[in-house]
């Protein structure tokens, strides 16, 4: 734990009831599996990695929709040679219908960034500032050319339905820190779900325990978490310890029932949610100056701003794993991509470099892996070929990038590429396995050890069938 | 574009394998520690080898590096770079060579040391074998040891074992349990006190808690045989069936929707499935006969399915069971093969896991790893279902419905609309009549050289009316827009005599035969049967061999068997037919096996085979094998009379006795294998929502029909209600639904997208996979939050306060002890009473005094606005519902 995080934690007073608490510790190092076929205890207390971590937390933006990689971190020059003229190579097309193979240049100029000179699209002006903190990864894949099997892929290492996030796994691996707030916490689009839902938030078949906390972007922002009026203060109270009165006597004639002693605490970090949660989502008490950071004086990046802000402070408070998510396809530009990618990129671009700077800031950032990236990249030929206006760029998940910062990630540093089209990736080739073994093993959580029974079989994030490198060369020294 | 592609040609495959992945099944298992002399090939080495290096040498198409681990002797022989073992001398055994350097398997598979460890005795000990190998082997091998696994073997009627204790024996169950406890030198606990008893077991079989009067009669009931009245009371409840049936839905995967793509679209007439079930459960319908309609109630009716008896509706229903399956042919999967395909696949697993208790999911791609069962299997298995799941001709979702009207119906609706048809063209001529006189009412005040014309431009047809009849209409506009809907302005008599018309004849309309469906699944009769194929690693596009209808073959003539292609005497295959038959014949190793089980389960909290669904080397072993076998024997031997087998598990000493941990028992005993105790268990979300239900007097007991509605409220928690949004897609006004929203949870829409909120905290499973063969029961926050908090709980224990004070005015012990016989089910201790009455008193002085009207949630309906002293009681109330001893049932 980052000395600041401890810290703290101590200030706000970690405290839990003493009864709670003894559970908990008894509870501790519960990663010993049980008797095949018995049913298991499981509990959010922090655990040990298996390893020696260098992230803590993670926060991870989602731009569901698929982001176009070479208008934005992956610069082609070739493009511009080839602008308007037949792309000479085979193009492995979503939509048939409407493919092109004209090829589409970068309507954008790239600028050599930070003291690493990595270049970034004139798109993206905030993420360039951040360059020398940022690892952008230019060689990911999943090859699953479809939005919903793509997002399961890097969100759960499964391309099926079912299976939990990766938000899951890190709560089940590790816990949570705080015992006053949920471990996986998802900041949702106020304007619409991503495609598939709420499963990517899913416990899958992990313990519901581990399942996502749906923060919603307006209020109230977690539900049930207002007492009624008139509850509100002391009428709640009252209720609360009188229901720990009555919880405690009939434990005293149920000794050694854990899953009742287990109910009693998690009224606790219900009670203690009302209060902690929505101290945690209210952003009134930052400065005016860390709010203009994050562009919440500007309605153009207020919304996202906000929820980055809302996820520096539940990972300052201990909260494991923070998701958000951009809208149901922001970024599936097949259409009029000169005019919506930048409308995208300015909704979020500020923002996320905020988010960076503010936790380096505060001295969370290397305790804290960054994620920002969508599903897919896009083709470097034009879908839509109805006038420079309508044109768009097609899936592409056979090469595409995203970026990592912090947690024990290396900064100004580009790591693989793709071919000069930008089509295929052929250096140090990424796929979700890899990003995810190495993911595992910034928690302390790698070499295959963090698994779960299912049907008496170990399984782990990575499928056994499923190998994952961990990328070694984007690792902080 | 639909985002849930779920599965690409290539994807099987690699789906698949990975629900396997380097696992030592138990048979194998290294922690067994067979003494060194004992080791076989066949017992102990095999296991190992099979899941990990036989899809290469010696299941997979080809054998690689030319060796086949099969047989000793083919291993002795070796393959390409020689002998894999020398027996008797490990340093020259190539295979524990390759297998301690981790050569073997390639890639990042390793066997376990103490795997390999085995192997090395066993090679050093001369590599016994257990028999003598036989001269040939192809292909897939079933061993002896496979045939012989506990599971696949026929059921045994055991003796029944003699006990020290004779008078806890209260059913033949109890002598098995006791065997056991006794050898540990324990027995069951005493029997519980009656109260306990009353409320566990009218949850365990209605879902329910028992009412104050039910509780009363039982306690004052000395009489013997009290408890085993109460049993037969239960068993007898109609809510008995609907209890069950829940249980029955889960395994089914029942679900009000679609699935497979986010449009997640209404299944109508699913719940006809549901009713089939209640009403089966209900009428102790024999268990074979309801696993068998399930199967193949259509081919028990005669085709055409029209003037249905209610027999046979009751029988297409119940092929509603193969019609659960998360189904996205109907709603625009990107891939319309792949998603045919795939609801095959899930109804395969559907079946396999709720009847057979083998997850057969993997053999679709590859032989199955550690069950006998080989990818042929699963194709002959597919192929008795192919004739009416066929993804070539495919009944899309919107066609799978039967109409129940009858000839005599539609006759009626005719004579009804040709009725309503005539009264209507007597209102329209009545009502043109009216109208003109308007307009002649009009015309008179018109200038006299223009009336003709004015009259003349009406009565023209609008597309014929010259410009200057435009003019003329568009001066005089009462003129022009006289109708039907002005006349209350002239004359409000004749406005109502149309109007009350008008309503005639919607009455008459609606004496029509209402429209009513069973969705079921059936054969196309006389209809080209489609050919099975396997299909290479799971592929549709890669098509092999044909194969033929057959149940499992490891189960030999103990299983169905071979079946035939086409029953000549059927109009349809008949497949299906043979097979329900054949399972249910009484000597099927599974099927009995697994239903006492998850009967037992649902009583005793935890099934004698803890993993409900797989009964297979991946699963767990009986805990009791003769007990499980003895209530399988006993089921079938009784006509498969669910309620007998029932009652002989409510009966027993083992289920009646109290749920205290017995310090001693506990040291050895932590997990309560030996049932020496009951076990205290959650209530699951349906009887948490019920409870509350009936408590509050609110409860709709009514029984079958339509789901009541789900819609997402203001804050986009999913309530029960109709959904009535504006233009924005925001909630507006709240629509009533009249009592239908106090109905049992098993009424109300299961929707995979929209899991209603207060079911879904409590684990109620939403069937985003398959099915749900076993649920969880989680204890988290956001369920605390839910009983704290949500407009759902804080009104129902406002509710049940307003009903405390109606049956108790001004009378705060008696309410309070109401609360707490309703509740909990037993008056409070005068402890418990006083220190109610200081948290009343207590928190009645902090609340304020008037009611507080409280700002509603969109979509919901007003919260109750109470004063202090409903309120304090509210509070009180919502707290006992808030409590372990109310969510718990010991």
């Amino acid at each position: 734990m980052s000395t600041n995080r401890r810290d703290f934690l101590s200030r706000s007073g970690m405290g839990m009831g003493s009864v709670a608490l003894s559970w908990l510790l008894q509870r501790e190092n519960s990663h010993a599996r049980p008797f095949p076929g018995e049913k298991e205890s499981f509990n959010l207390t922090p655990k040990e990695p298996f390893g020696r971590p260098k992230a803590k937390a993670m926060i991870s933006m989602f731009m569901q929709g698929g982001p176009s990689h070479i208008d934005l971190m992956d610069p082609k020059p070739l493009l511009d040679k080839y602008a308007g003229k037949i792309f000479p190579g085979k193009i492995k097309y979503d939509n048939a219908a409407q493919a092109s193979s004209t090829v589409l240049a970068c309507p954008w100029k790239y600028s050599r960034c930070g003291e690493s000179g990595m270049e970034i699209s004139e798109l993206l002006p905030h993420l360039q500032t951040i360059a020398d903190d940022i690892t952008i990864i230019r060689s990911m894949t999943t090859g699953v050319n479809n939005h919903g099997q793509s997002i399961f892929a890097l969100n759960t290492g499964r391309v099926t339905p079912g299976n939990p996030a990766l938000g899951a796994w890190l709560s089940y691996g590790l816990g949570n820190e705080t015992d006053e707030l949920p471990s996986f916490i998802v900041l949702k689009d106020p304007r619409g779900l991503p495609v598939i839902g709420v499963q990517n938030w899913s416990n899958g078949w992990l313990p519901s325990l581990y399942q996502g906390t749906v923060v919603r972007s307006q209020e109230p922002r977690i539900a049930n978490l207002d007492a009624p009026t008139h509850l509100k203060g002391e009428p709640q109270r009252r209720y609360l310890s009188y229901l720990d009165q009555l919880n405690r006597q009939h434990l005293n004639q149920h000794p050694g029932e854990l899953e009742l002693e287990a109910r009693i605490s998690s009224y606790e970090l219900a009670a203690k949610m009302q209060t902690a949660a929505k101290e945690a989502l209210d952003i009134s008490s930052e400065s005016k100056a860390t709010k203009q950071l994050y562009g919440i004086d500007d309605p153009a990046t207020e919304e996202f701003g906000t929820r980055c802000l809302i996820a520096r402070r539940l990972v300052e408070r201990g909260v494991r794993f923070v998701q958000l998510f951009t809208k149901n396809q922001y970024w599936d530009h097949h259409g009029s991509i000169r005019k919506r990618l930048p409308e995208s990129c300015k909704y979020i671009d500020q923002p996320a470099a905020a988010l960076v700077q503010d936790l380096k800031g505060r001295g969370l950032l290397d305790s804290t892996l960054v994620h920002w990236g969508g599903e897919m990249g896009r083709l470097p030929v034009i879908q839509n070929d109805t006038g420079p206006d309508k044109v768009g760029r097609d899936h592409n998940t056979y090469g595409f990038s995203m970026w990592l910062a912090g947690g024990g990630v290396r900064g100004g540093y580009v790591h693989g590429a793709t071919d000069e089209w930008g089509h295929h990736a052929v250096i140090d080739k990424v796929t979700q396995h890899d990003y995810h073994a190495t993911l595992l093993h910034l928690f302390g959580l790698g070499d295959g050890k963090l698994n779960f029974k299912r049907n008496g079989l170990p399984v782990g994030l990575i499928p056994p069938t499923d190998s994952g490198e961990v990328i070694k060369a984007i690792l902080k020294g | 574009m639909s985002p849930y592609r779920l599965l690409s040609p290539g994807f099987p495959a690699l789906f698949l394998v990975a629900l396997l992945p380097d696992f030592m099944p138990r048979a194998s298992s290294a922690e067994n520690k067979p003494p060194v002399s004992k080791i076989t090939y066949e017992q102990h080495i095999r296991p190992i080898l099979k899941a990990n290096c036989f899809q290469c040498h010696g299941e997979g198409e080809k054998l690689k590096g030319n060796l086949d681990l099969r047989l000793r002797r083919f291993m002795v022989k070796g393959g390409e770079t020689g002998a894999a073992i020398v027996p008797g001398n490990l340093k020259k055994s190539l295979l524990h060579k390759q297998l301690i350097e981790g050569e073997m398997p390639p890639e990042d598979k390793h066997l376990k040391p103490a795997e390999i460890a085995l192997i090395g005795k066993w090679i050093a000990a001369g590599a016994p074998t257990l028999r003598d190998e036989p001269d040939t082997i192809s292909g897939f091998v079933i061993t002896e040891e496979e045939r012989n696994f506990w599971s696949l073997r026929p059921v045994q009627s055991p003796r029944l074992p003699k006990v020290k204790h004779p008078d806890r024996v209260e059913t033949a169950i109890d002598t098995f349990l006791l065997k056991k406890l006794e050898k540990a030198g324990h027995t069951f606990n005493p029997v519980a006190a009656k109260g306990i008893l009353i409320r566990r077991i009218t949850y365990d079989l209605t879902g329910l808690p028992p009412s104050l009067e039910e509780i009363d009669n039982f306690l004052a009931d000395n009489a013997p045989g009290s408890y085993e009245r109460l049993v037969d009371r239960l068993l007898a409840s109609e809510h008995f069936g609907e209890r069950w049936t829940r249980h029955w839905l889960d395994v089914a995967g029942y679900s009000d929707s679609e699935g497979y793509t986010t449009s997640d679209t209404v299944r109508n007439w699913s719940w006809k499935y549901r009713d089939y079930i209640v009403q089966a459960f209900n009428n102790n319908m024999p268990f074979d006969q309801f696993i068998r309609e399930q199967l193949a109630g259509d081919e028990m009716v005669k085709p055409p399915y029209k003037d249905l008896t209610t027999e046979q509706q009751s029988k297409l229903a119940a092929t509603g069971f193969l019609r659960m399956a998360p189904d996205g042919t109907g709603s625009g999967p990107d891939d319309q093969n792949i998603a045919r395909n795939q609801v095959v696949a899930d109804t395969l697993q559907i079946v396999s896991t709720s009847l057979l208790g083998t997850t057969m999911l993997c053999a679709q791609c590859h032989n199955h790893r550690y069950d006998p069962i080989s990818q042929k299997d699963y194709y002959q298995m597919r192929a008795i279902f192919e004739p009416a799941l066929d993804w070539k001709h495919w009944k899309s979702p919107a066609s799978r419905r039967i109409s129940l009207y009858t000839d005599q119906n539609k006759a009626d609706a005719a004579k009804v609309e040709k009725k309503a048809k005539t009264m209507d063209a007597e209102r329209l001529k009545l009502q043109t009549k009216y109208v003109n006189e308007v307009v002649e009412i009009e015309i008179a005040k018109l200038p006299k050289d223009i009336q003709d014309a004015a009259r003349v431009a009406r009565n023209t047809e609008e597309k014929k009316r010259t410009e200057a009849q435009k003019l003329l209409l568009k001066d005089n506009p009462r003129i022009k827009k006289a109708s039907g809907g002005s006349l209350y302005l002239y004359n409000r008599k004749h406005a109502d005599e149309i109007k009350k018309l008008a309503a005639d004849i919607a009455t008459v309309r609606a004496t029509k035969p209402p429209e009513n469906y069973i969705r079921a699944l059936w054969e196309q009769p006389g209809g080209k049967l489609p050919a099975t194929h396997l299909f290479n690693r799971g592929d549709h596009e890669q098509p092999k061999e044909i194969l033929h209808p057959s149940g499992l073959a490891v189960l030999g003539e103990w299983g169905a068997g071979e079946i035939a292609d086409n029953n000549p005497d059927l109009p349809t295959s008949g497949r299906r037919l043979a097979y329900a038959r054949k399972i249910t014949n009484g000597k099927h190793p599974l099927l009995p096996r697994v239903l006492v089980n998850r009967f037992w389960s649902h009583l005793f909290g935890k099934g004698i085979v803890t993993t409900l669904g797989d009964f297979g080397a991946l699963g767990t072993e009986p805990s009791h094998p003769e007990l499980l076998d003895w209530m399988a024997a006993d089921f079938t031997d009784n006509d498969w009379d669910f309620k007998h087998t029932l009652k002989q598990m409510l009966m027993s000493s083992a289920y009646r006795q109290s749920s205290d941990r017995k310090a001693d028992l506990n040291e050895i005993d932590p997990d309560n294998k030996l049932i020496g105790r009951m076990a205290i268990r959650r209530l699951d979300a349906e009887s948490i929502r019920d409870s509350v239900l009936v408590m509050s007097k609110k409860f709709n007991d009514e029984l079958y029909g339509k789901p009541v509605p789900v819609m997402e409220d203001g804050v986009g928690q999913i309530i029960v209600g109709k959904e009535n949004k504006d233009g924005e897609g925001k909630p507006g006004k709240t629509v009533g639904l009249n009592g239908q929203e106090y109905r049992r949870s098993l009424y109300i829409q299961a929707r995979r997208s929209r899991p209603l909120a207060v079911l879904q905290s409590f684990d109620r499973p939403d069937m985003t996979e398959t099915n749900c063969t076993e649920r969880t029961s989680s204890t988290v926050a956001p369920q605390s939050l839910m009983l704290m908090n949500s407009q759902f709980i804080t009104d129902f224990s406002g509710h049940i306060a307003k009903r405390l004070q109606r049956d108790h005015a001004k009378n705060l012990p008696a309410q309070i002890d109401l609360a707490w016989r309703l509740i909990y089910g037993r008056p409070p201790s005068d402890t418990e009473a006083s220190d109610a009455r200081s948290f009343l008193e207590n928190q009645q002085r902090v609340l304020p005094p008037k009611p507080v009207a409280q700002k509603p949630i969109k979509g919901q309906p007003s919260p109750l606005a109470l004063d202090a002293a409903t309120l304090s009681l509210a509070t009180f109330c919502q707290a006992l519902l808030s409590s372990n001893e109310f969510l718990y049932v010991n």
